[in-house]
């Protein structure tokens, strides 16, 4: 493409981009430099051509030049300006793609909120028109489009992967029923992944397995649409985008799946849950969760219990970018973390503040740059290293390449894991039956599980947190998984979310009664067979006139599956509900 | 024209005139921006849009959550009393004509006085700053140094103008009032076009990227502290 023709095509799509936010953050910067500190290329370098401004100013001068009245009277008086020679078209080349990781760091620190990724990202969406783009990108772009994924993996070669870890999987969990299901129509999940999992990573593909094993899930990986990870972020291509978003949510569709949960991708997550449904124009039916958000509710639901003293090495964490600072997602991984390793430590600054791991924005698919690259992760360097950590744990595929580069280049002591695969060493695993210490309460005894087969889920919607944590490690204790609800509410999501095999259900709550739930449960047609026990004072102290059980039956819906009183004979209740499971 | 008469109109006409225009041209500008198509976003709330708006409309008094302000705390101290410098000296265009003894109040005119000096030698600093550190300079242009000297030089006018407020056009201090005046009216035609409209442009932009990360949970960024407490 001629040079000309290159400029007409990026001043075309410039006219495109253009929208509310483009312009203001195109207007809105004072140049008060307050960025420049912020950027870890600025930082490492303390070249002048890396701070934000500047960055920003080699976009924001072409707007303006067409856009800003008194830049068209006056171009040289506010910088503006336009592309005419291949030396200026290069230059804007190198600092869309070589000189900013799109991390927003800056952004959350500029007094006056210029959003420089869309700024980066809009200049990359224009020199992708003038066909000024990386080779390396250019090449995971085709694959997206052509293959599917990123990585040019083929139907054959996935579908031989995934049946290879599910053998991989059983052997793991010692139980040769186990698998990695592939279409599973009405699953609970459908988990999509990025494809350095399948390719070279397939450790923490068979960790998630193990934790989805653990907690009991249904769950599914996709045939076709299962790659999370979306190159028309990073390339400004709304269109690839969307077609990514759209082959994977369609599957989703198609599997009948109640969710999608994104594996431990930064960027992969935020095209995902927040980018896609935009770019493809879809209006989605269903949630779409990152894998840390379902492993921190499995420990928060007691459906997986870990132990910390499995991971006895110091553990730091690194925010990806756009977990940490594009998408809100900073406790889960923390919560995890203080629960499955011995020693973890902060990284200072952390959360939204975090420093890029200096791979982001497609970085490391750019080798023409990896010089500057390493030279800013510096920055990251020091910071990792001040933690005496041992471990730098993250929730991205695309942070532990960035990261264990520049361990390697800055020789540092050190390792990396995602934050599953420290959760999956530290599983602790309901014993088999014949292991359990067998006791018994007035002849009730613990459930024997036949090998491999799963525990019986029952669901404790109870408001009182004694009354739950009581109710749990009874059940518990007998043989029972428990998944736990404090209000109505939360129990019917629960419900939907979980399927227990069994509720027992408390009447007086906040929010909304148990009458209430019962009545709505037994209308839902799925979920109308679930037998419920009702765990309760019939005579509540302060109602002691009420009738409870006459309430809930008024509404000529059948009769819950039995009641209990409080306070609770614990004998009593256990042989009712094992008598609703078992008899 | 009278001395006298054109001392009065660039205290009253000239400014209404001014101000006027600068309000049609701003209003022309927000309009310009508003007619841009809104990003549309279909996906559900993650965190508190609203929550998001407050917090980045009111993150600029919260220096410790911003890492340069940290880092630099009289970064801050310069921003602040500069800004509001220039608040007062255009509060005292207002006054001066209508009400010129309140200025000449002593418990008003010296801390006033004293303000504005204080806003200058931060102005000062800031155009320091501006001209010796590589970074600032690669990317700041006539505009940049320009829309800082004209602020400097307004505030110096201002400090002389103030205790001349009662000045009548016989009062061989009357030119302080005159240009302070002339500047001020200059100050509102120039601004709408520079880059000093960044305080007009400024809610806007942090209304949208207030919603955005409010939306997805990012803003207040220490919610995410409030959140782990449910885990
Ligand atoms: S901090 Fe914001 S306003 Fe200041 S120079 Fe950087 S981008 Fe511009
Ligand atoms: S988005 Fe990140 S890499 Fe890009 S200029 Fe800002 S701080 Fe630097």
């Amino acid at each position: 493409m001629q040079t000309a023709e290159q400029c007409q095509k990026l001043y075309e799509t410039l006219e495109k981009k253009i929208n509310r936010n483009f312009a203001l953050s195109a207007s809105v910067c004072v140049h008060c430099g307050m960025c420049a500190d912020s950027c870890h290329y600025y930082v490492a370098t303390k070249d002048p051509k890396m701070s934000p401004a500047y960055k920003a100013d080699k976009i924001r001068s072409l707007y303006k030049y067409r856009h800003d009245w008194l830049s068209r009277i006056a171009p040289f008086w506010t910088g503006a300006r336009t592309l005419k020679t291949p030396e200026e078209l290069e230059d804007l080349h190198d600092i869309c793609w070589g000189s900013c990781t799109m991390c927003r760091r800056c952004t959350i620190n500029c007094p006056m909120g210029v959003d420089m990724a869309l700024l980066i990202r809009s200049g990359r969406a224009m020199l992708l028109a003038a066909d000024s783009i990386p080779e390396g990108v250019k090449a995971v772009c085709k694959d997206q489009y052509e293959i599917g994924n990123q990585m040019g993996i083929t139907r054959q070669d996935y579908l031989e992967t995934i049946e290879w870890l599910s053998e991989e999987h059983a052997n793991d969990v010692g139980d040769p029923r186990a698998e990695i299901p592939l279409d599973k129509k009405g699953a609970n999940v459908m988990y999509v992944v990025n494809p350095r999992e399948v390719k070279y990573a397939p450790l923490t593909l068979l960790a998630a397995a193990k934790i989805m094993y653990a907690a009991g899930e249904s769950w599914t990986m996709p045939s076709e649409g299962w790659d999370n990870t979306n190159f028309g972020l990073f390339a400004g291509d709304d269109k690839l985008g969307g077609l990514m978003g759209q082959r994977l949510f369609e599957k989703a569709q198609e599997l009948g799946v109640n969710k999608v949960v994104v594996s431990e991708c930064g960027h992969g997550y935020r095209a995902t849950r927040w980018e896609a449904p935009n770019w493809a124009k879809m209006d989605l039916h269903f949630p779409v969760e990152s894998f840390l958000v379902t492993m921190s509710n499995y420990l928060r639901e007691g459906r997986i219990t870990l132990d910390p003293s499995r991971n006895k090495t110091r553990v730091t964490y690194h925010d990806p970018c756009n977990l940490g600072r594009s998408a809100g997602i900073t406790e889960e991984p923390r919560a995890l973390l203080k629960r499955c390793v011995a020693d973890f430590v902060e990284m200072h600054p952390n959360r939204a503040d975090n420093w890029c791991c200096s791979g982001g924005g497609g970085a490391m698919s750019m080798p023409e740059y990896n010089k500057r690259r390493l030279e800013a992760a510096i920055v990251k360097a020091d910071q990792i290293s001040a933690t005496g950590a041992k471990i730098v744990a993250t929730a991205c595929h695309n942070c532990i390449d960035a990261l264990e580069d520049l361990i390697r280049r800055y020789k540092l002591n050190m390792k990396t894991a995602t934050v599953g695969e420290l959760v999956a060493e530290a599983l602790i695993w309901p014993k088999a039956a014949e292991e359990e210490e067998i006791f018994a309460i007035d002849g009730i005894e613990p459930v024997k599980l036949a090998p491999g087969e799963k525990r019986k889920k029952i669901l404790v919607i109870d408001d009182e947190a004694d009354v739950r944590t009581y109710l749990t490690t009874l059940f518990e204790d007998f043989g029972y998984e428990t998944i736990e609800a404090a209000d109505a509410n939360q129990g019917m999501r629960m419900v939907k979310e979980y399927h227990p095999d069994l509720i027992t259900l408390d009447i007086i709550m906040p929010k909304k009664t148990g009458i209430k739930f019962y009545w709505e449960l037994r209308k839902e047609e799925k979920l109308t067979d679930i037998p419920v026990i009702i765990v309760t004072g019939f005579g509540e102290p302060e109602f002691p006139n009420v009738n409870f059980k006459k309430f809930i039956t008024e509404r000529k819906v059948p009769s819950p599956e039995g009641y209990v009183e409080k306070p609770i004979h614990r004998a009593e209740l256990l042989k009712k509900v094992h008598d609703v499971l078992y008899v | 024209m009278s001395y006298e008469s054109l001392v009065e109109f660039l205290k009253d006409e000239a400014q209404i005139a001014a101000l006027s225009f600068m309000a049609v041209i701003y209003a022309l500008k927000i309009w310009g921006i508003m007619k841009k198509n809104p990003i549309q976003d279909r996906t559900p709330n993650h965190g508190n849009p609203k929550e998001g708006v407050r917090y980045s409309f009111t993150v600029i008094a919260m220096p410790w959550e911003m890492q340069v302000y940290r880092d630099h705390p009289m970064k801050y101290i310069e921003f602040t009393i500069f800004h509001l410098a220039i608040a007062a000296a255009i509060a005292s265009t207002f006054i001066i004509p209508y009400w010129p003894d309140v200025m000449l109040k002593s418990w008003i005119m010296l801390p006033s006085l004293l303000f504005i000096a204080a806003g200058f030698l931060c102005g000062l600093l800031r155009l320091i700053a501006r001209l010796t550190s590589p970074a600032m300079r690669a990317f700041s242009v006539p505009d940049d140094y320009f829309s800082i000297i004209l602020l400097n030089v307004y505030l110096i006018s201002a400090m002389i103008a103030i205790p001349n407020s009662a000045a009548t056009a016989t009062d061989p201090m009357i030119w302080s009032i005159v240009l302070f005046f002339g500047l001020t009216a200059f100050f509102l035609i120039y601004v709408p076009f520079s880059k000093i409209s960044h305080y007009l442009l400024w809610p806007f932009n942090r209304y949208y990227l207030g919603k955005h990360f409010g939306k997805r949970g990012v803003y207040p960024k220490n919610s995410a502290g409030l959140r782990a407490a449910d885990l």
